[in-house]
């Protein structure tokens, strides 16, 4: 917010024009570092993943584009940039452009609303987790308009299997996040961050701030809704062992089977982008967002400017070790039948987020 | 009921222990080399691209008649008298040009059984097995050492022992009975 | 102009202009995209009023779970592209008048009302407000609609279970 009180006051001085100063300032301050950010974290995760993936299988992976390939992705960057862009003819054109567009839109709208330290975040909405609900709305809009104008069966459903995923598992993602809006009363991702603060036994799986008898209670509820709000999250994002909407094996890769060169680069950047959003947002409820669980070296050396560094290194160390967590993952499950996945979802995880907030919601009381 | 809770605990404890499996392999050594930096040692008796010692050669073509799919062409040109071709390494003397020993290494199947018929046992298998090409033609593979002017050479040479044992022949034929009375005389 | 002037002008024009071609445009496909732009607009505009709980369930509600319904709907639906949708001009007169009285009431209902002004900046949040409303006040009838629905939901899965 500095960064923008900074902007607004020097654009407005040249234009003496409060909306251009308004827009530009918003756009530098909040829009471009997010920007910034997903781009090179989209290279370095997909080098990751085959890094992840090979040492997983006892192989190397990359390792002649630079030093043990870290070039890779940058190289085939270039090549999807160069690459022709394909459309058949049978395609549905509008929406086949259209597609990727309000994928990626949808999956970098969430970074809005994330809390990348306590000097930055995109936009203080009040309604942050809210919003980021909504905003993943817009991807299973775009993957079936991606499906639907591709006119491959394969893609069409890939595409309806996805949004049924998305759709199903929203469900027990809003029950878990329910009951933490229960016990924090806010959906401000910023606030819940704060009230997180200090040390690590101040997150929100180990019960909360504050040292009473209800934050030992909590303990074990945090832990179970912890890991079904990761499970129904990796579900959201399509990530194995809930891949079956881009099943390579059975739907060559589902809703973007047909695209080829950016607008396929596009679709990519935002899968990546989802899995740091996902995880991002799991660290803020549970895992203390861009707080440090051991204090901050800037507080100890006296030096207030460093906090914030600190915090953002925290917050993007956290994000990428969930990330880590789900290339673990999928590499080490199966993917699941579609009877599975259902099942799992409605019979296992929304039953079980469904007694925890209510059990939650009667150690608040108490 | 029991076995609703039973399912739950299969499934988070199954993925666990996958999950160690998996961590645990993050740690070992990758098994894979590194391809073309590091190869891995042939088998001893490995088939790979073939190589023709012309050195050793005598044009006898029994690896062209061995060969099941006739990819490799041979063309020699005999020798004329005064010449002296050479012995090969196993002491059999030469008595050919080879004008033309082309392996259509593209055909190849690499059976191996052009290798024993050879007298002298100079076309072989190498360990050369990185050849592809962007055309087929480049693995046609040329065998020859001699340049295309000795061969121009050798054949004409041939030619003309040819002509001459012809021309001599004719002239034998014209004035058989002449000759022949001469030497009946002597 | 302000740039909330200029959000609104924006979010108004997304709104009227896909609204429009929901209802005009032949391929039911296209149609139910638009739809979604209508959405997002009205959203943007629940926003500029100060209303964010209200937008952002408008998003969840309709965008994440009513267009997405449509869309199934129509793709699941056999030879989707082929059908011919009628939209002639039948009953001008009858639909005339009721237009225009559709239209009259809007308009007096529009002149009528005492619309409030509010102070745009800064906009409060308005979940905690909205929330107590829910359960003091309007608690009886947010109960019902609660009862509605689950009578909706269980009437839904048991006629597809037949
Ligand atoms: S290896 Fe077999 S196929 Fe190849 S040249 Fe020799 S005989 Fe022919
Ligand atoms: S069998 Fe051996 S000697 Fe005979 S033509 Fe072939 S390579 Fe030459």
């Amino acid at each position: 917010m500095i960064i923008y009180d900074f902007l607004y006051k020097f654009v407005f001085n040249i234009t003496q024009s409060a909306a251009i100063g308004d827009i530009t300032a918003m756009i530098i301050s909040g829009a471009l570092p997010l920007l910034i950010l997903v781009l090179p974290f989209t290279l370095v995760a997909v080098w990751l993943e085959r890094k992840v993936s090979a040492h997983m299988q006892d192989r190397l992976g990359p390792m002649r584009t630079g030093s043990h390939g870290w070039l890779q992705t940058v190289a085939d960057l270039i090549k999807l940039l160069q690459k022709e862009d394909i459309v058949a003819s049978d395609n549905d054109r509008p929406l086949f452009n259209l597609a990727p567009i309000l994928v990626f839109a949808g999956s970098y709208l969430v970074f809005a609303a994330l809390p990348f330290s306590s000097a930055y975040i995109g936009s203080n909405i009040d309604l942050g987790i809210i919003f980021i609900i909504a905003a993943s709305g817009f991807v299973v809009a775009g993957i079936l308009m991606a499906g639907w104008s591709s006119n491959n069966k394969y893609s069409l459903l890939g595409a309806m299997r996805s949004a049924a995923q998305i759709i199903s598992y929203e469900i027990p993602t809003i029950l878990v996040i329910l009951t933490i809006i229960m016990i924090t009363g806010t959906t401000n991702l910023r606030t819940l961050s704060e009230m997180q603060t200090g040390h690590f036994w101040n997150w929100m799986i180990f019960g909360g701030a504050g040292l009473s008898l209800s934050k030992f209670l909590f303990i074990p509820f945090m832990l179970i809704g912890f890991v079904i709000l990761y499970i129904s999250t990796l579900a959201e994002v399509n990530r194995t062992p809930f891949d079956i909407p881009e099943a390579e094996s059975e739907l060559v890769s589902g809703y973007h089977t047909e695209y080829s060169g950016m607008k396929f680069a596009m679709f990519f950047l935002a899968e990546y982008a989802n899995m740091f959003a996902v995880s991002a947002i799991v660290s803020a409820i549970f895992f203390g967002g861009y707080q440090s669980p051991i204090g901050y070296l800037g507080n100890t050396l006296g030096l207030p400017w460093m906090i914030p560094i600190e915090q953002f290194l925290w917050f993007a160390s956290k994000g990428v070790f969930f990330v880590l967590v789900q290339m673990w993952l999928r590499w080490t499950l199966p993917r699941l039948r579609v009877d599975q996945l259902m099942a799992l979802c409605w019979k296992y995880l929304i039953p079980i987020a469904f007694v925890n907030l209510i059990i939650v919601g009667l150690i608040t009381v108490l | 009921m029991k076995e609703y809770f039973q399912n739950i605990w299969y499934g988070l404890t199954t993925v666990l222990i996958g999950m160690r499996v998996t961590f645990k392999h993050l740690f070992v050594p990758a098994v894979t080399i590194q391809y073309p930096d590091v190869k891995l040692k042939l088998p001893e008796r490995e088939r790979n691209r073939l190589y023709v010692n012309m050195d050793d050669c005598i044009g006898c073509d029994q690896c062209a008649r061995a060969c099941p799919v006739d990819c490799i062409a041979i063309e020699t040109v005999k020798s004329i008298p005064g010449e002296d071709l050479g012995k090969t390494s196993n002491g059999k003397k030469k008595a050919l040009w080879v004008t033309k020993f082309d392996i259509d290494i593209a055909k190849c199947c690499f059976c191996q059984l052009c290798v024993f018929p050879c007298p002298t046992e100079c076309i072989y298998m190498t360990d050369v097995f990185e050849f592809s090409e962007f055309e087929r033609d480049k693995l046609v593979y040329n065998f020859v050492t001699l340049t295309q002017s000795e061969i121009e050479d050798k054949k004409a040479n041939y030619a003309k022992l040819e002509a001459e044992k012809a021309a001599q022949k004719a002239a034998n034929a014209t004035s058989v009975k002449p000759a022949e009375k001469e030497e009946n005389k002597q | 102009m302000s740039i909330y002037d200029i959000i609104f002008y924006l979010f108004a024009t997304i709104t009227l202009v896909s609204a429009f071609f929901v209802v005009t445009i032949r391929n039911i496909v296209y149609s139910a995209f638009f739809l979604l732009f209508t959405f997002f607009g009205v959203a943007g505009i629940y926003v500029i009023l100060g209303a964010d709980f209200v937008a952002m369930v408008q998003l969840i509600v309709y965008v994440g779970g009513i267009l997405i319904l449509i869309l199934f709907g129509v793709m699941l639906t056999n030879k989707i592209t082929n059908v011919q949708i009628k939209s002639g001009t039948s009953q001008v007169i009858p639909a005339a008048i009721g237009v225009g009285l559709f239209a009259g009431i809007l308009t007096a209902a529009l002149i009528n009302t005492p619309w409030r002004k509010i102070d745009t900046s800064p906009l409060l949040p308005t979940t905690q407000g909205l929330g107590l409303m829910l359960i003091s006040e309007y608690g009886v009838v947010f109960e019902l609609l609660g009862i509605l629905l689950l009578i909706a939901l269980i009437g839904a899965a048991s006629l597809a279970r037949k």
